[in-house]
Parts: C-alpha cells; sequence; structure tokens
C-alpha cells in the first residue's frame, strides 16, 4: 500500500524527535516488562509483542518545506482506534505556550509497517491539520541495516477500483540539525569526555569529528566511483538520469571561486593569525611579568627589615 | 587488523584516560542496560521517606542524564538565543545518584530576577506532570535548569537562593545549568550540575574545580557565592534503541559536521570575549601600576593576586585562540576539500607526469 513518492513537498526532520520517540517507546516497554531480577530470566524476556506507541509531531511548514522540530506523546484507545482528543489539544496547548512558532503536523507511531487502523488516525488528524504526516519508527534493532528506521508517509487520493480513496505513499526526508543540536547528538552518540580541559584533547575531538565525516565522504565517492567504473565496463546499465546527476555534482566544484571570497577569506585567516598573535603576547608578557616579580624578590634592594639584604 | 597497531594502541590509552566505560552492547545486555527506564514507583517512595540526603549535604556526588534529556534542554537553551530560558527536569534517584529522564521546557521569559518565577510556573508545571503521568512517563520532577548564554555554568546569588528554597521544600532536587553559547563556540557541551550546601555549613576543603572564564561584569557574583555549592558529576547514557538510531544517525549528519562552521555562527559572542578581555587586562594593570607606586605597602600579597590574574587573562586569551584557530582549520581544510580542484588539473595539463595531488 506504500508506494514511493510524494507532492513535492521536501521534509526536514530532526533528532530531537527521533530520541523522542525512541524514548517513549523504550519506557512503554520498560514499563510493561519489569527489569529481569537475574540474568537468567533474560530467556523468558518478552512472550507479547512490544506495544505500539502513538504521539504527535509539531514543527513548522513553509511553503514547501516541513521541518519537524519536536513530539510529544498522545493517549490511545485501542478498542476505538481512536486518540484521544481532549488530551491532544491540552498537550498542544502547552507546547504552544512555550514554542509558539510551532504546530501540529502530524502523528507518529512505533511498528514495522503502515497498517490499515492508522488511516483512521490519520483521518482523525486531517481536521487538525488539512495534511498530516505519518512517522513511522521501526523499534527493532536490526544490525545489518544501513539506513535508519524511519519512514515518512504522506496520504494521498487514489482511485483504486473506482473508488476514490487514501492511502500512504512513502516521502523521502533529511535530516536537519542546528549547530547545537549536532554538537549534543555527537556528544551522547559518541560519549565522549565532558572535561577535555587540555588543549591536546580538545585539539584531538574536533579533528577526529572531521576525520570521520571527511572519511565518510571519501567512502561514498567511492562508492560512487566503482558504480561509474562498473557502468562503462557494461556491467551495469546505463542510467542516463543517474549519470546527469553526477555530472551536476563534478560540475558544483570548486565550490567557490571569486575575488571576493577570497579576499575575505584571507581577512578571515589573517584575522585568526592576529588573535594567536595577540594571545602570544599576552603570555609572553604575562610571564615576563613573573619573572620581573621574582627578580624583585631575589634582589630586593629596598627591603623593609633595613640594613643590608641577605641576598646578593 | 593488527591489535598492536599504532591505532589501536593510542584509542585503548585514550580511553583508559578518559575512564570510556564501553557498555558491550551485546544483545544479553540489552535488557539490562534499558532497565534503567523502568520507574519503580515504591521504590521511589521508600527512598523519599528515608530521606538520607538531610543528614549530609554532600550525599548526591553524580548524575546520570539521559540522552534525550540532554537534547532537549540544550535546543531548549539554544533557542532563548541571548535570552535566559528555565525549565524543570524529570527523573529518580538511585543511591547517591541523581537520573534525569526527561526535561520539559517552562513558559517564563528569564530576567535577574527570576525567584518568583517559579511561582507562575507552578500551574504549567502541574498541567505537564499531569498529561505526561497520562502518557506513561511516571517520573517526578528532580530538578530545574536554566541557561546562562555566554557567562558560563555557576550558579548566580539568585540562583543559590532559589536552589536552596528548593532543597528545603522539594528534597531531592538538582540545579543543572547549560551555556549554549559556549557549547558551540568550543564544540563540546557546556553543562554543569550543582547542589547548595545549607546556610552555614562549612564545606570540609573540596579540590578545585575546572577553570572557567567569566566576563568581568559577572566575576563579582561568582566569586561571592562560588562557595555556596558544589559540583556533581555528570554521565550520559542511551536506551539500546537510541545507541541504534544514533549510530544510523551518523549516516546521515556527517554532511552538517563537515559543513558547520563555528566561526561565522559565533562572531558577536567571540567579539564580546575580546573586549571583555581588553577590560580586564585593563583593570589588571591598573593594579599593577598602584603597586609598584608604593612598595613598602605589603607588596607580597597584592603582588600574588595580580599575578594570578595576569595568569588567568592569559589562560583566556589561549581558549579564545584555541576556538578559533579549530573555526579556521575547520574553513581551511573545507576550502582544500572543496575549491581546489580544478587547480590541480591545470597543473596536471602544463607539466607532463607530476604525481595526482588528489588520492585516487
Amino acid at each position: 500500500m506504500a508506494s514511493s513518492s510524494s507532492s513535492g513537498l521536501t521534509f526536514k526532520l530532526h533528532p530531537l524527535v527521533i530520541l523522542n520517540i525512541s524514548d517513549h517507546y523504550t519506557r512503554i516497554k520498560a514499563q510493561s516488562q519489569p527489569p529481569p531480577t537475574s540474568s537468567a530470566a533474560d530467556d523468558a524476556v518478552s512472550s507479547q509483542p512490544p506495544p505500539r506507541v502513538f504521539g504527535c509531531v509539531i514543527g513548522v511548514q513553509c511553503g514547501r518545506t516541513v521541518e519537524i522540530f519536536n513530539s510529544f506523546e498522545l493517549l490511545y484507545d485501542p478498542s476505538t482506534h481512536t486518540l484521544d482528543r481532549a488530551f491532544l489539544e491540552k498537550k498542544q496547548e502547552l507546547y504552544k505556550k512555550v514554542f509558539p512558532h510551532f504546530y501540529v503536523l502530524g502523528w507518529y507511531s512505533t511498528g514495522g509497517d503502515a497498517q490499515e487502523s492508522d488511516m483512521h488516525i490519520h483521518k482523525a488528524l486531517m481536521e487538525i491539520n488539512e495534511s498530516p504526516v505519518y512517522v513511522l519508527l521501526n523499534p527493532s534493532i536490526n544490525h545489518a541495516q544501513k539506513d535508519l528506521p524511519i519512514t515518512i508517509y504522506e496520504s494521498e487520493l487514489h482511485v483504486i477500483d473506482g473508488i476514490p480513496q487514501l492511502i500512504f505513499v512513502q516521502s523521502s526526508y533529511i535530516i536537519e540539525t542546528v549547530e547545537a543540536e549536532r554538537i549534543s547528538v555527537d556528544h551522547v552518540a559518541h560519549l565522549k569526555p565532558s572535561d577535555g580541559s587540555s588543549a591536546a584533547t580538545q585539539l584531538a575531538a574536533h579533528l577526529t569529528g572531521i576525520h570521520s565525516a571527511i572519511k565518510m565522504l571519501n567512502s561514498r565517492i567511492r562508492v560512487l566511483h566503482h558504480y561509474l567504473l562498473a557502468m562503462q565496463k557494461g556491467d551495469l546499465p546505463c542510467q542516463n538520469s543517474l549519470l546527469r546527476q553526477v555530472s551536476s555534482l563534478l560540475r558544483r566544484l570548486p565550490a567557490i571561486e571569486s575575488e571576493k571570497f577570497q579576499d575575505d577569506f584571507l581577512m578571515e585567516y589573517n584575522d585568526t593569525l592576529l588573535i594567536t598573535y595577540l594571545a602570544m603576547f599576552t603570555n609572553c608578557s604575562s610571564t615576563m611579568n613573573e619573572m620581573v616579580d621574582k627578580f624583585n624578590t631575589a634582589y630586593d634592594r629596598h627591603s623593609r627589615r633595613g640594613g643590608r639584604s641577605a641576598f646578593i | 587488523m593488527d591489535p598492536f597497531s599504532s591505532a589501536a594502541i593510542a584509542r585503548q590509552t585514550w580511553e583508559l584516560e578518559n575512564n570510556i566505560v564501553t557498555t558491550t552492547a551485546a544483545n544479553d545486555n540489552s535488557a539490562a542496560s534499558d532497565a534503567i527506564f523502568y520507574y519503580d514507583g515504591a521504590a521511589q517512595d521508600a527512598f523519599q521517606q528515608e530521606k538520607p540526603w538531610a543528614n549530609d549535604p554532600h550525599y548526591f556526588k553524580r548524575v546520570k542524564v539521559s540522552a534525550l534529556a540532554l537534547l532537549k534542554m540544550v535546543v531548549h537553551a539554544r533557542s532563548g538565543g541571548n535570552i535566559e530560558v528555565m525549565g524543570l527536569m524529570q527523573g529518580k534517584t538511585d543511591g547517591d545518584t541523581i537520573i534525569v529522564m526527561d526535561a520539559f521546557a517552562l513558559p517564563v521569559e528569564g530576567t535577574e530576577t527570576r525567584v518568583n518565577a517559579q511561582a507562575d510556573a507552578y500551574e504549567y508545571m502541574v498541567d505537564y506532570s499531569q498529561t505526561n503521568r497520562q502518557a506513561g512517563r511516571l517520573e517526578n520532577v528532580v530538578g530545574w535548569y536554566h541557561s546562562h548564554p555566554g557567562y558560563g555554568c555557576w550558579l548566580s546569588g539568585i540562583d543559590v537562593s532559589t536552589q536552596m528554597l528548593n532543597q528545603q521544600y522539594q528534597e531531592p532536587f538538582l540545579a543543572v545549568v547549560i551555556d549554549p553559547t559556549r557549547t558551540v563556540s568550543a564544540g563540546k557541551v557546556e553543562i554543569g550540575a550543582f547542589r547548595t550546601y545549607p546556610d552555614g555549613y562549612k564545606p570540609p576543603d573540596e579540590p578545585v574545580s575546572e577553570y572557567q572564564t567569566i566576563p568581568l561584569n559577572k566575576i563579582e557574583d561568582f566569586g561571592v557565592h562560588c562557595k555556596q555549592y558544589y559540583a556533581l558529576d555528570i554521565t550520559y547514557f542511551k536506551s539500546s534503541l537510541d545507541c541504534e538510531l544514533l549510530d544510523l544517525l551518523w549516516n546521515k549528519y556527517w554532511v552538517n559536521t563537515l559543513s558547520s562552521s563555528p566561526l561565522l555562527g559565533n562572531g558577536d559572542y567571540v567579539a564580546g570575549q575580546i573586549s571583555d578581555l581588553a577590560e580586564k587586562l585593563e583593570h589588571a594593570e591598573n593594579q599593577l601600576s598602584h603597586s609598584r607606586f608604593g612598595p613598602l605597602i605589603a607588596p607580597a600579597q597584592k603582588k600574588k593576586e595580580e599575578e594570578s590574574q595576569l595568569a588567568k587573562i592569559t589562560r583566556d586569551s589561549a581558549k579564545i585562540t584555541v576556538e578559533q584557530v579549530h573555526g579556521l582549520m575547520s574553513q581551511v581544510i573545507k576550502d582544500i576539500l572543496f575549491n581546489t580542484v580544478r587547480q590541480s588539473n591545470r597543473s596536471r595539463e602544463e607539466s607532463s607526469g607530476p604525481e595526482p595531488m588528489v588520492e585516487t
């Protein structure tokens, strides 16, 4: 039922939403299954499938871009397959006070695939937002998986067997972070030492981050390279659309090549060098000051004790 | 991979130095590591009745913050820009550790007179806690957090009095301070967790906490109150699902890492820091000139103070420089990566047979 794509909207997802959903799921799972008191009980871990959790996602929509910033939990009534409307409105009010710019964009749930019953909830939410999004997180941990187990669905009106029906269609999304968000996600993901007090560890941490990012870039480019080589050899059928995309990518380099950029770049470079110079100066003068003080103490001619000082 | 390769040894040394305890992500352990998410209401109530902290002001020593709580707090703090924001944290206690599971923001504008802010926010807090409890979050409020944008993680005079009040009536309670501006400029999270001592309690000699630069206009406030509270160690934890997701998330946000430019984003802050440093320098210089005129008037003590002041200034300037240089490094790397392509091609055409500048 979920075929790909879309109405041309671009979706931007913030990592906070992902962590929110994951935390909600872990919490509910942990509450329903008290932790094993001994390690032997690990075998009898859950016999029933983990419960599904539901919630609402909020954010901003500017034109064709839908940016999902945050989310909160909702109450679900499994008998009537509906979400508690009063609860949703109460929560929405609370969140409006703190984040006045955000409004309800859709809802989320956990599970393997979108289900029929989800359409009821989706339609209920259409009263609040005319085209809500449905974010689905797959909580089963699959180590072989390379991609985020999150899918975003939109609803589209399709004519099937002569009857216009709403079905879910998958949309692509990109991960968007604010700088502070990125740093804290990085911090938690790699559990970096919080006290990087020495300059060496700070430098190491900073460069490691950049190094990992460049390694990723390198590996991605290699994949493209191999793919192109295979295409050239004839192992794979030629896909012109892909070739066009690669060629446009290559033509984007160099990223900027203008006089103005060079000037600004060198100016920034010089500013940093100037700051380094000043800091060095400060360091030197401070050391010098200390030395002069020590010298004065050691060779003090105007001692208050009167008479010759003992130090020569 | 050769287990004795230099890279492996370097990594092990680093892990040892920084006490990194890698929780083995084996499947049989995932249940245990997720056990922290289980809320045992009965055990928590029993702990509340016992009140072991009433006798020992230094009872709580550590704080464990969940990944979600950290992210929420940092994002909220950053969204406030230069205005202080505050919020509450929910969680539980575990022996001498306070565990923070979640955080939520309060709709209060930060001003210097924040003692009454919590009274305004009570209604919000009650509503929010109620709705949360219905949705399955059973933890109680266990602390409050607020941001000090640009001036470091410490408790101001008003913060100290607020926290002392909290520790009288709402125990166990924790105060957390986040500096979002310094987080972005330094590239690591600036956060501190504190508890105050009760009035009149003289703490035994405690180790000197990590030095941090405080702007001149706040340094008095800091100095007066810095002995009235102590800092707790902060560690972070995440669930097994979080681990998975964060690993996979890296596949997407490495782009943001490469494209981040801290120099551009924090220009104002750096300029502010430098002007503050200049003021401090002038201050130190004035003190210096005074003592030079009167060398007979107990020069020893004053000189010691100035020396440490000048040393502090040197440390501050070193810190600013290090951050700037890091930012510049990123810019230069990006420039080399993305801007020097055409030049290498050109050089290859001109002279035959040089070695290629780009590695294949």
